[in-house]
């Protein structure tokens, strides 16, 4: 395809949709697809004329798409535009993205969330079913009113116009139109039926290209606006400390020096307690408000950041720790998830078959595993803007779930959403950190008590640290009864955890694979807030499930690969097998290998949710070497995937390398403990996370693709087969078996 | 006391606590937010920039030691996105979330200065900025790529 966004020379100083004219210019391409420095929507209505919520074509051919998935890193803001301009058969170049609007998603009832509610204005999954559908069907729907509008235009039959890189022909005269010239008739023209999308073989783009993506351009120069970018006018800093220990109070504090600093405005409490939220109004929040409690807290607002900064160190507080503050230690906890597992269950997620049978077999085997909690750590610390005033709230933030961040401000505003205005900015990164808006709710709950002025709250990397919402801490015990032929016929597996996500037995081994299956769990009253974490619940199953399955084949005496390879042998998804095949093939599985080096396997699947063909698989091998001293050396990480299909493969290979890096620092490196109740790790010198030199050759191998039509997301499913593949390859080098991670804590020396 | 200070050959008096951090003095006493900030104890090197052509992580400079310095930006490291690295950043979609990429391309404009021609082994000692989102390998290879001369 010719239409690729090439960098032009030709560059124009354009001034970009401007509040208060501040920092509002910004170099533009006019020959290129774009997306502005500032990515959300001006106003509610689309520029031009419009056709559906998300496409309108203006008068110099320019179509704007409105994108309800926020960029996150993943290239959704070039992906949605991409399906819509499959369909729509206009010139690429032409394409202009900005955020669909929560406020105008909000008055029309929900139409932003159309398709795929559940995850509707979710950042990434641009690709979901649901969505994927929505947006070729809106792109070929304007793309016939259009060709209806000229065929009345020049009263020939719709069936004799061609439409092309924005250009509509009447094939038998030559005549053209451009669209711009036609736009606003065809947003007058109501289609009897809606037409059919183009079959995949049709596709020009999609499945072809892998542009730019369009804030590359703002990304380099610096002019991209993140949250942590915005200003406003009128706007101060807000810097915040929230109880050391989650769920304790203040109990007294004194900020009388704060109060005398220069450029100090005013120093806030945040109390959880205190009276909030939309009382008389259901809450359209997708995920509720459960999740985003705030914290106490007390924040000082100054001119600059830096005079918050300073004069918060000055208050002094003293907290009322609460009930956290008996857990002494990381290992007393870890040691009350392991005893929970001798105890009954609260869940019972899987059963199948009859487990008593495991005293039958042959021979069992038995591990216990722990993974720890750990931060997701996205680059740009949690922060957000607000600017409250008697009736009105508008909010500027780096939401991962933009409507759940619209209500959520709403909420702690207590204003009705018709009153709320709200700007989605890029993101530096969440990982499951951004989701919940618990972050925006303590940036409301700042800006309010000190209504007027816009308040932009910063989390010091320190407290973003301390004060997370961690993946779970978990711990469990799987039992497997292998029969004669070494195969496991019963499984049981235990889990303990605080936070907890049901995906245990989301893998084809509990579904199916064996015979005789049960899978429960427990539940744990530790203080210590959870959450979402790239691949919630399945990031620490992977390994979990993925380490005890070598341990059987060990047990059987099989080369881990066959195993696998038997074990799946009857599941109605050829892509597992696939993915194992490619993964050994192109990583030199079996090669002969010193003592000390050795490889490993794992795979795993995010977003089956119990069904064969569905979400992604990943299959990992990993090449180690441990010297005598102990010291672990990733020489090689190779991955395949079966995400189905693909349709934009350079981001597909981004997100693979990533999440594969990803996976391998949760697994080496990723712990936050707690002291005296207190969580200890508080930037990276505490919480290391590998660089370019640690960084091991990271092959993605294309070769396990099924071909299934499903076009599956990438982001989390790496994140799950490496730590296991990093594990069973340490213990085909050296005999030392990984049931915990991080794997940096564990004494890797060897004679 | 105002302190003088060049950014991107621009003079700028900047009125402002000595203790402050340069980081906040480029992003928010003048509005120049190209310059993340990521950790504040130079771990990160998101807030990298080059002072007296030095890559530099701006949150351990306080304003006071700036002082007279002349300072460039990831705003200033070309005029228009022209700078080789720029363009190689782009064509090869190098970011994913892109917050740490400032940084990372002030300190790969830093090395290619100094080492034209540069190693792996020089890119892990110049380049050590911390991404969560993994695109150390694409910054490699697009280091390499500006280095061999490849046209953009």
């Amino acid at each position: 395809m010719g239409t690729m966004p090439t960098i032009s020379r030709r560059q124009f100083i354009i001034s970009t949709a401007a509040f208060g004219g501040g920092m509002a210019l910004g170099i533009v391409d006019a020959d290129a697809a774009f997306l502005g420095q500032e990515p959300w929507a001006a106003g509610d209505g689309l520029a031009g004329a419009e056709l559906n919520p998300w496409i309108s074509i203006g008068a110099d051919d320019i179509v704007t798409v409105r994108v309800a998935t926020p960029e996150i890193g993943n290239g959704c803001m070039t992906q949605t535009p991409m399906l819509v301009a499959e369909e729509l058969a206009c010139d690429w170049n032409k394409i202009r993205a900005e955020f669909a609007p929560p406020s105008r998603d909000f008055r029309e009832n929900g139409v932003y969330a159309l398709g795929d509610a559940p995850t509707g204005y979710f950042s990434g999954r641009s690709t979901s079913p649901e969505r994927m559908k929505l947006m070729l069907q809106m792109g070929a729907s304007a793309r016939e009113r259009l060709k209806a509008a000229a065929a009345a235009e020049w009263k020939v039959p719709v069936a004799e116009i061609a439409a092309k890189d924005s250009v509509l022909t009447h094939t038998p005269s030559g005549r053209t139109l451009r669209y711009g010239e036609i736009a606003a008739k065809a947003a007058t023209v109501a289609l009897s039926a809606e037409p059919a999308t183009k079959p995949q073989s049709e596709w020009t783009l999609l499945g072809k290209a892998s542009p730019p993506k369009l804030n590359n351009p703002q990304i380099v120069n610096g002019s991209a606006i993140y949250g942590m970018d915005v200003r406003v006018p009128g706007m101060v800093y807000a810097a915040l400390r929230q109880s050391p220990v989650h769920g304790g109070k203040i109990r007294s504090f004194d900020a009388a020096k704060a109060k005398t600093m220069p450029g100090v405005l005013a120093v806030v409490t945040v109390d959880p307690h205190e009276p909030r939220g939309l009382k008389d109004m259901k809450t359209g929040a997708p995920f509720g408000y459960a999740d985003t409690v705030v914290r106490a807290a007390v924040a000082v607002i100054a001119e600059h950041y830096w005079q918050a900064r300073k004069a918060l160190d000055t208050v002094q507080v003293e907290w009322d720790d609460g009930a956290g503050a008996h857990w002494k230690t990381t290992g007393q906890m870890v040691d009350a998830c392991v005893a929970a597992l001798e105890k009954p269950a609260d869940k019972v997620e899987k059963q199948s078959g009859d487990v008593k049978l495991i005293d039958k077999q042959d021979k069992i085997v038995e591990a216990t595993y722990v993974t720890p909690f750990s931060d997701q750590a996205p680059m740009e610390p949690l922060n957000g803007t607000a600017l409250v005033t008697a009736d009105k709230l508008e909010v500027w933030h780096p939401a991962q779930q933009s409507k759940q961040a619209f209500w959520v401000a709403a909420d702690e505003a207590g204003m009705h959403p018709s009153k709320v205005t709200f700007h989605q900015t890029f993101i530096g990164g969440a990982f499951g950190r951004r989701i919940f808006a618990d972050d925006l709710r303590m940036v409301v709950a700042i800006a309010k008590k000190f209504p007027g002025r816009p308040v932009h709250t910063i989390w010091s990397r320190e407290e973003q640290t301390r004060q997370g919402k961690y993946r779970p801490l978990v711990a469990a015990k799987l039992r497997a009864g292998l029969d004669k032929t070494g195969m496991p016929a019963v499984i049981v597996a235990s889990q303990a955890s605080k936070g907890h996500f049901p995906r245990l037995a989301d893998n084809p081994y509990f579904l199916g694979c064996i015979p005789n299956v049960l899978v429960d769990a427990r539940l744990l009253p530790i203080h210590v807030v959870t959450g979402a974490y790239r691949g919630p619940g399945y990031n620490s199953y992977a390994f979990m499930v993925e380490t005890f399955i070598d341990e059987c084949a060990h047990e059987a005496g099989m080369d881990p690969l066959e195993y696998r390879l038997k074990l799946l042998a009857n599941w109605p998804d050829p892509g597992w097998a696939k993915v194992l095949r490619e993964v050994a093939d192109k990583s030199g599985w079996g090669k002969e290998l010193p003592k000390g080096m050795g490889q490993g396997i794992a795979i795993a699947n995010w977003g089956m949710n119990g069904k064969p063909e569905a979400g992604t698989t990943v299959g990992v091998v990993a090449t180690v070497e441990v010297t005598k001293s102990g010291i672990l050396k990733v020489h090689q990480l190779d991955a395949a995937f079966d995400c189905g299909r693909v349709v934009n493969r350079d981001a597909v290979l981004n997100l693979a390398q990533g999440g594969v890096i990803f996976g391998l620092n949760m697994a080496l490196n990723e712990e936050v403990n707690v002291k005296d109740g207190r969580m200890v790790e508080g930037n990276f010198d505490q919480y290391p996370i590998l660089r370019t030199g640690d960084t091991p050759q990271v092959n993605i191998h294309f070769g396990g693709l099924s071909g299934h039509d499903r076009f599956a997301e990438l982001g989390e499913p790496p994140a799950g087969p490496v730590g296991p593949a990093i594990g069973n390859a340490i213990f085909r080098a050296i005999g030392k078996r990984i049931r915990s991670t991080p794997i940096r804590k564990h004494d890797l020396t060897w004679a | 006391m105002p302190y003088d200070l060049t950014v991107n050959g621009q003079p700028h008096s900047i009125d402002a606590d000595p203790s402050t951090p340069l980081l906040w003095v480029l992003r928010d006493h003048l509005g120049m937010t190209g310059t993340k900030y990521g950790c504040g104890i130079a771990q990160c090197g998101a807030c990298t920039v080059h002072l007296d052509g030095t890559p530099t992580r701006s949150c351990q400079v306080p304003l006071e030691s700036a002082a007279g310095a002349s300072v460039t930006t990831i705003e200033g490291l070309s005029p228009d996105s022209s700078h080789v690295l720029q363009q190689l950043w782009i064509e090869m979609n190098v970011p994913q979330c892109g917050y740490c990429q400032s940084g990372m391309l002030m300190a790969a404009a830093a090395l290619l200065k100094n080492i034209p021609n540069p190693t792996d082994a020089d890119i892990d000692a110049y380049v050590d900025n911390i991404c969560r989102c993994g695109t150390y390998p694409r910054v490699r290879a697009a280091i390499h790529k500006a280095a061999s001369g490849s046209k953009v």
